[in-house]
Order: structure tokens, then sequence, then C-alpha cells
């Protein structure tokens, strides 16, 4: 048996004390240590750190944001990352949108990758589950494309609950954040600025900042900014 | 040579109880039909002991016998359990033979003969490798009894003697062969009607009779028949080696009495077909390769199949589901009324692990999920995806997902993080004007205002050597003023603007 925490100074912290005597000494105050999670990084420094390591396995984690954010961006420096280290992983694209030729781009090994070309973002919802079925992708990357469908809360807690069954990083691209609870983490893209430099000018360089604004276990509400290269003139 | 006979006396009737083993301890017949004057040609010992016996009809049977369930005797279900007995042997020796199909009283058994020389070391004795045998064979739905003696044709009428007692096993040593054969009847050789008529006629009841008359006098009088006999009566039958059968594809079918139209149901029914050949794959120490499904429609129709798997598997759960995506994804056309299932077996492939590499999925799942993922949206829109060798920056390609370790490196390398193109697929037409010749008002759907960024042209031309591939197209960079930054591009071919991506 836990006794209750001794009343600090504060008035809300003396009622919060009041409150637990009053319900009796099997409530306390606080709750399990945080589970210490495998993260696959994304090599971005800055976001890797913001997320504590990289994004967690075996958990759902939304990034949203409008069009040209740079939420395609973050997810293949995640896929680069794992494919480069040798690692597989599967990316159910409702939206037809996965470009072989940026992920190439961004290091991707397209040899580990398996594309599902899903007709409608509903195929990609029913495919994303199958993909975490079989266990053993580090990364499912589920784009929902623009704008997304509206999904049940239930297939949300189904496709978490099936994450949570395996190390997989379950990562769903939206244009605006949909999974709620479910998630582990949910990250809010806003861009910066876009620089065309030089002469002729160049998309040189593009900054986007990235909001953590959800995390299921501690403080949320924290944001870096990141600068993402242009790619190479078609 | 020691040979070993693995006997099943009343094959149709165990075909078909191994299709539908719940019908086991029931009284069953086998008819020419289902209508109330088929001819019943196989009787099960229930219904034998309630008085049913052959060549009467279905309508008289049942009134002997109201609980009497009738099926229509099926070639097909025969034929594959007569492989399955082949396979229950190639599970304990690699030579092994049908034996002839015989007539007469004897038309309805099956016999398998397999080299059962020198298996003493592995199975402690004959006995035990006769128990063995039999405990296989009946592992397939195929209670048979087995026999091993010095050549074909003894141990073939060895297992003759012990039929109706199933599991049973007899092993007679070398040596004894003459002296155990000499009490047997006459009728264990199986002579023709008439060749048994004359010899009951002449006081020939056993095997001893027939070798005391003089050979030559008999095959003057009788003719050819009762020489073979009485070479099998002294185990002079010519004993060849015995083959190695030729690697075959395995088959499995059933004919239905009813057509089945709902896929629920036909998933069942292939579920039962599918454990039936796992069983025999598994006896043979093999895994399931892809399968070939056939149906047979109801019209006259057929509708024929592949599946493919990733790597070979003996697991029940996967094919099924595998074989239902693909009914859900392509249904056919009519209700079935005849279903088969082929595969060739192939080595089970065991997962090796690298200590290097982190492992992916299992080959038995992965198979799974990219026949489940095709099955959702067409096998032509999943794989591993490729650049194509193309100048269109559009172009891209679709290889099969085989995932190897070429390309990874043994470290993960720091990488500058560029900025991704979102396709789309396809192109969106964009309202473009124009000042000079360089977009300055954009509108479309996924970009449009005034274009406060640009960069390009970029020209690119290819495809001129064929109308259909040509193509030639200015490229922009753009950002407009609602933010959005896009691939723009110009068509000189068909005189157009369209935005092929989004940078994202």
């Amino acid at each position: 048996m836990v006794p209750p925490p001794s009343a600090p100074g504060s008035p809300a912290d003396r009622r919060v004390a009041e409150l637990l005597r009053e319900l009796g000494p099997q409530l306390r105050l606080g709750g399990l240590p945080a589970e210490a999670l495998a993260r696959c990084p994304t090599g971005i420094p800055e976001l890797d750190r913001l997320l504590g390591g990289g994004f967690p396995r075996g958990r759902l984690t939304e990034i949203a944001g409008p069009g040209s954010c740079g939420r395609t961006s973050l997810a293949l420096a995640l896929l680069s990352q794992a494919t480069r280290a040798g690692e597989v992983v599967a990316v159910a694209d409702g939206a037809d949108a996965f470009d072989p030729a940026s992920a190439q781009a961004a290091g991707v090994v397209l040899e580990r990758v398996l594309w599902m070309r899903a007709r409608q973002p509903r195929e990609a919802l029913r495919g994303a589950e199958r993909l975490l079925e079989a266990r053993g992708f580090a990364v499912v990357l589920l784009d929902l494309g623009a704008p997304g469908p509206r999904v049940a809360a239930a297939s949300w807690l189904r496709l978490a609950q099936a994450a949570a069954a395996t190390s997989t990083a379950l990562v769903v691209l939206s244009l605006a954040r949909a999974a709620g609870a479910a998630a582990e983490l949910a990250l809010e893209l806003a861009p910066l600025r876009a620089c065309f430099t030089g002469t002729p000018a160049l998309l040189e360089a593009f900054d986007t900042e990235i909001a953590l604004v959800r995390r299921r276990a501690g403080p949320a509400a924290r944001a870096v900014s990141v600068r993402l290269r242009g790619q190479p003139a078609a | 040579m020691r040979v070993a006979c693995c006997l099943v006396p009343d094959l149709p009737l165990a075909a078909q109880l191994r299709a539908e083993p719940e019908l086991a301890g029931l009284p069953l017949v086998l008819a020419s039909g289902t209508g109330p004057r088929a001819e019943i040609i196989g009787v099960s010992p229930e219904a034998a002991r309630r008085g049913v016996r052959r060549r009467g009809s279905v309508a008289h049977a049942r009134t002997l016998c109201s609980e009497l369930r009738v099926r229509a005797l099926s070639p097909a279900l025969e034929q594959t359990a007569r492989d399955a007995l082949l396979d229950a042997a190639l599970g304990c020796a690699p030579r092994a033979m049908l034996a002839p199909r015989a007539s007469g009283a004897y038309a309805a058994e099956a016999a398998v003969l397999l080299d059962a020389s020198g298996v003493t070391p592995l199975f402690r004795s004959e006995a035990g490798f006769a128990a063995a045998l039999a405990a296989r064979a009946g592992a397939l739905g195929l209670p048979g009894c087995v026999a091993i003696a010095s050549s074909r044709c003894v141990a073939h009428l060895a297992a003759r003697r012990l039929a109706g007692a199933a599991g049973e096993v007899c092993v007679l040593p070398p040596g004894s062969e003459s002296a155990w054969l000499a009490p047997l009847p006459i009728d264990l050789l199986g002579p023709d009607d008439a060749l048994a008529e004359t010899l009951s006629g002449l006081g020939v009841r056993t095997l001893r009779d027939l070798l005391r008359l003089p050979r030559r006098a008999l095959g003057a009088r009788l003719g050819p028949p009762v020489l073979r006999l009485v070479a099998l009566a002294r185990g002079e039958e010519p004993d060849l080696p015995l083959p190695v059968p030729e690697p075959s594809s395995l088959f499995e079918a059933i004919d239905l009495e009813f057509a089945v139209e709902r896929l629920e149901a036909l998933g069942f029914l292939l579920q039962g077909l599918l454990s039936r050949l796992l069983a025999r794959l598994e006896a043979r120490r093999l895994a399931c390769g892809e399968l070939g499904l056939v149906l047979s429609l109801e019209g006259g129709g057929r509708d024929a199949r592949r599946i493919g798997l990733a790597a070979p598997t003996l697991d029940l759960r996967v094919l099924v589901r595998l074989v239902c995506a693909s009914l859900e994804a392509r249904p056919p056309s009519a209700a079935v009324v005849a279903a088969a299932l082929e595969t060739e077996g192939r080595p089970l492939a065991l997962d090796q692990l690298d200590l290097f590499r982190p492992a992916g999925p299992a080959p038995a799942a992965l198979g799974r999920t990219l026949a489940e993922l095709a099955a959702l949206s067409g096998r032509e829109r999943v794989g591993a995806p490729e650049v194509a060798d193309d100048h269109r920056p559009d172009a891209f390609g679709l290889t099969p997902f085989l995932p190897s370790n070429r390309g990874c490196a043994s470290r993960v390398e720091d990488q500058a993080h560029v900025l991704a193109v979102r396709a789309l697929r396809p192109p969106v037409a964009a309202e473009v004007r124009t000042q000079h010749g360089r977009p300055e008002w954009i509108r479309s759907a996924v970009a449009s205002g005034r274009v406060v960024q640009i960069a390009g042209p970029w020209r690119t031309t290819g495809g001129w050597w064929s109308r259909e591939q040509r193509f030639a197209y200015d490229y922009f960079d753009v950002q407009t003023s609602d933010g959005s930054l896009a691939r723009l591009r110009f068509d000189h071919l068909e005189r157009r603007w369209q935005i092929d991506g989004v940078y994202d």
C-alpha cells in the first residue's frame, strides 16, 4: 500500500492530496514508468532529438501538414535510414504519390521497399494492416493522400494495436491529424520558406518547422526547424 | 531384395472417407449415381452389417437401412487416393511403385510396393518399418495393411491375406515363403472367373493343391493364365528392381454433388483439399510451391488460375487465405461443380538469418502478404519501386519484391536531406497566365495564385522515334502565393500546362 503524497505548498497540490485521501489508498499520484521503446532514427539530428531518438517502433506516429510542408521528405529520410541499415520497409500508398526518383535521391535503397500502389486510401489502410501482420518490416508508411478519407476511430485503434504487436514503426502521412488518441506521437509541419537562389534561379533549399503536438508519455508542444536541400534540376 | 507391400482393400471407400472423414462409422455406400436405381459398388462395414450388399440398387438398400449415406463413385477421388498411397510409400523409401490394377474380386484394392532392403538400422526391425508405413498411410486417410517378403508377388499375396485388418503387419522371413504360401486358398491369386471354376472342378483349393499338379500338363490344358498362377504360387515371379519415381506434381480433386455458388462455402471445400494436399506433401517431406487451382463451372466453363507463393510453405492457414484472397479478387463466373488443386512439391525453405543484418519478414509471411496486397490492388501495383531508365522525370517501374543485401551500406552515413516530390498520377491540368513565356499566374487543383518564385525552364525531350512515346516538356519549379511548391510543365506536343508533382 502506497501512502498518499505529502501536501506541498500550492493550493492545487493540497487539493489533489485531499482528493487522494478521500478516494482511498488504492489511488496514488503518478503512473507507470515510461516504457523504453526502440526507435527508428530519421538521420535529421534536430528531429531525432525532438523525438527522443527517432520514430518509436511498435507505435503509430502521425505526420500532418498542408501541401508543400515537407512531410514526404521527412518520411523519405526515415525510409532512407532504415533501408541503408539493411532493414525492409513498406509503403501503403493511398495517394499513389511515392516518387522513386525522389526516394533514391534521399538515399532510400529501393530494393528494400515494398510499394503498394493502392487505388484508394481505404485500400491502403487495409494494406497497412496486412503489412503489419507480416511482421519484420522496420517501417510501414501509410500515405492517406490529400484529402484523407474519414477513418473510424476504431480503425486507428486496430492499426495501433496491430503495430503494438510488432517492432514496426507505423507512420501515417495526412493533411490533418486523424488518428487522435491512437497515435503515440503526432507531428505537425508548417512551411517556413523556399529559397530560390542563383542565376539562373534554382530551388536551393526549403525550411520547415516541425512541431511535436502530441506525445503520449511526456511533454509535447516543442518545435524544431529543419532545412531540406532542393533536388537537382529535372 | 526385400519388398514391402502396403495394401488398401477397398480404395473407393477409403478415398471417400478420406475426403469426408465425418462419414467414418456411418453406413455408407458408393453407387454408380445418386438416383434410386443406381447400382451399389462399394459398401462400408456398417452398411454391410445392416444387410446392404454390392450390385443391389440404392432404393433397395434404403429399405434395409434408413440412415444410409449414399455417395456417387468419384474417379477423381480414387485417383488422388491412389497417388496419396504412393506418397506414403515414398515417405518411407525412395524406390516405390503402385501395383498394377487387379481385376475380379480384387478390383477395388490398391497396393503399393516399395523396396524394404536395409531398413533394419533405421526402423530397428522390418516389423518396425512395416508399422511405420502403415501408420503413414493411415495418417493420409488410407488405412491399410503391410506385408514384407522376398518378392513382390509374395509380399502382395501376404498383404491380401491380411486385408480387412487395417494396420496389421506381416513379415515373412527369407526362405519361409513357400511354406507360408502352400496352405493359402487359390482365390488369393485372383484367377479370372472361368479359370477359378475350372480349378475348383479339379479339386484345387489351395496353392499346395495347385503345385501338386504337373505344370506342363496344366499349361497344355488351361493355357498361359494357369502357368502364371503356378509361378505366383511358387514365388517365381521375376522381380525387377523397383523404380525411383519421376518427380511429379501433386494433385487433389473433388467432384461436388451440388453446384457451389458462395465463396465462403467454396473456401471451406478448398480448405479440405488443401489439408489433404499438405498431408501428402508432409509425408514426402516437401512443402507447397505455386498452387494451380482449376474450377469446373456450371454450364461447362472452366476457371484456371495460378496462386504464387514467395516461399514454399506447409501452413494451411496461409494457403487458405491466399486461395480465398484470389477468389475474392476474381470470383468464378458461375457456380462451381468440381475443383482441383495442383502443386509441385518443393523443399521447405529455412530462414537463414544474417549476423549483420536485421531480420525481415519470414518468407512464408511475406508470400502471404504479397498475395493479399496483390488481391487488394492488383498484382501489377505491388512490388519494389525502381527508377526507370528514361528521361521523363515522372518515369518509374515496379519489380518483384525480393529484398536482398545488395545496396545496403554496412554503416549508415550522414546524408543531406533532400526535398521530396509527391508525384501526381495522372498530372493535374493547370491554367497558366504567362509573361514573356514564363508562368505568372496559376490556377489548378493543387497550386493556385500568383507565382512568387520560379526556377526554370528545363527542357526535356525524347522518344522522338515513336509517335506514342515522344515527349517534349519545359519544366519549372514554382512557388505560388498560396504557399504551394509545384513542379509545373508545359507540354509542347499537346500545347498544355500540367503539374506532375508537388514538392513536399
